[in-house]
């Protein structure tokens, strides 16, 4: 069992120097991951995905309490890989999540009318809009943990997944 | 570029389509992405100047035309002209741009490539140049651009055919 950690990092970051940014990104952050559509599932699959791409040992290690609750167990986040696409361990919809957030991240204006189609049979509109808005969030601020100075490397742990008004 | 996906708001077509009309099909998201995307302008965190070379940058870098097509009032209130637009890929020899500028685009250029490489003379320049707020700013600010000009560009979110001023802060205003 992982240990559930009980701090939160972000708000105790260098971000906490922009104390009304922070406020609104954890309002926009929260609601996405607590009250959207999107299983959190799948919302971690892509998360994990940028955090593997992007190389940001901070939200490698990290996994969401609301994901893991979802089913998404160790034995299938690492199947988040190079050949996830054999996976038999992800869904479908996990799969065409990564393949988006790997053209999100690489070339997001190289999409094909194949993928295009893909991703409808999968997702409905307010569905794309969420994974995409996620995907955003998760890739900028991958970097900015990046960026100012990448933290050490930790065990893999939960934490409560975020949530807006943050639960006691 | 039109977006792809079904269902726009009514009263938008698919080709003018902007990021309002496309994010806006989740106001639940809409709505605080405005908020957080309002405040760096609304509260002056770093001068708008500085945000709006930065934004540019990541759009010319990214190839979104559309997004190249935005002004936001409150930089061209504070200085922004478009001789900067047009000598923005020129930065680090053109006279149009102070040592802040420069040192915010070299940061934001690599922000965008390769956020590990951000050490030494980069980042040297930054401090130089802006307090530690400030630096917290921009860097946020990069990341709400970077990303959400991804958004645009993945799922072909459209915009004004011609280059238009809008202001960030007013929220009842959709954002081309």
């Amino acid at each position: 069992m992982n240990p559930v950690a009980d701090d939160d990092a972000i708000s105790g970051s260098v971000l906490a120097e922009q104390p009304e940014a922070l406020l609104r990104f954890l309002e926009l952050y929260g609601t996405l991951w607590s009250h959207g559509r999107l299983p959190q599932s799948v919302k971690e699959v892509a998360r994990l995905r940028n955090a593997r791409v992007t190389d940001c040992a901070y939200c490698r290690s990290v996994r969401f309490e609301g994901a893991v609750d979802d089913g998404l167990t160790e034995d299938r986040v690492v199947r988040i890989d190079d050949d996830y696409a054999s996976a038999d361990e992800l869904t479908t919809r996990e799969k065409v999540a990564i393949r988006f957030t790997d053209h999100f991240l690489g070339d997001p204006g190289a999409m094909t009318d194949a993928d295009r189609a893909q991703l409808l049979e999968h997702f409905d509109t307010g569905e794309l809009v969420e994974l995409a808005a996620g995907v955003a969030l998760f890739m900028g601020f991958s970097k900015i943990a990046v960026a100012l100075g990448p933290p050490p490397e930790m065990p893999v742990t939960v934490v409560p997944t975020p949530d807006w008004p943050p639960q006691p | 570029m039109s977006t792809w996906l079904p269902g726009v708001t009514e009263g938008s077509s698919a080709d003018t389509a902007g990021l309002g009309a496309v994010l806006g099909l989740r106001p639940d998201l809409y709505e605080p992405f405005r908020e957080f995307y309002a405040v760096f302008w609304r509260d002056r965190l770093v001068d708008p100047v500085v945000l709006e070379l930065c934004r540019l940058r990541v759009a010319q870098l990214l190839g979104c035309a559309t997004e190249l097509r935005v002004r936001y009032e409150p930089a061209v209130a504070a200085g922004f002209t478009e001789a900067m637009a047009v000598e923005l890929s020129r930065w680090p020899t053109s006279d149009r741009f102070n040592p802040a500028h420069r040192a915010a685009l070299a940061f934001a250029e690599q922000f965008v490539i390769d956020p590990k490489g951000i050490r030494g003379q980069v980042r040297d320049e930054l401090r130089a140049h802006f307090v530690l707020p400030e630096v917290v700013a921009i860097t946020e600010a990069l990341a709400l651009f970077d990303g959400f000009i991804r958004f645009r560009m993945i799922l072909g979110v459209g915009g004004a055919p011609d280059t238009t001023t809008v202001d960030p802060t007013a929220l009842d205003s959709p954002l081309p």
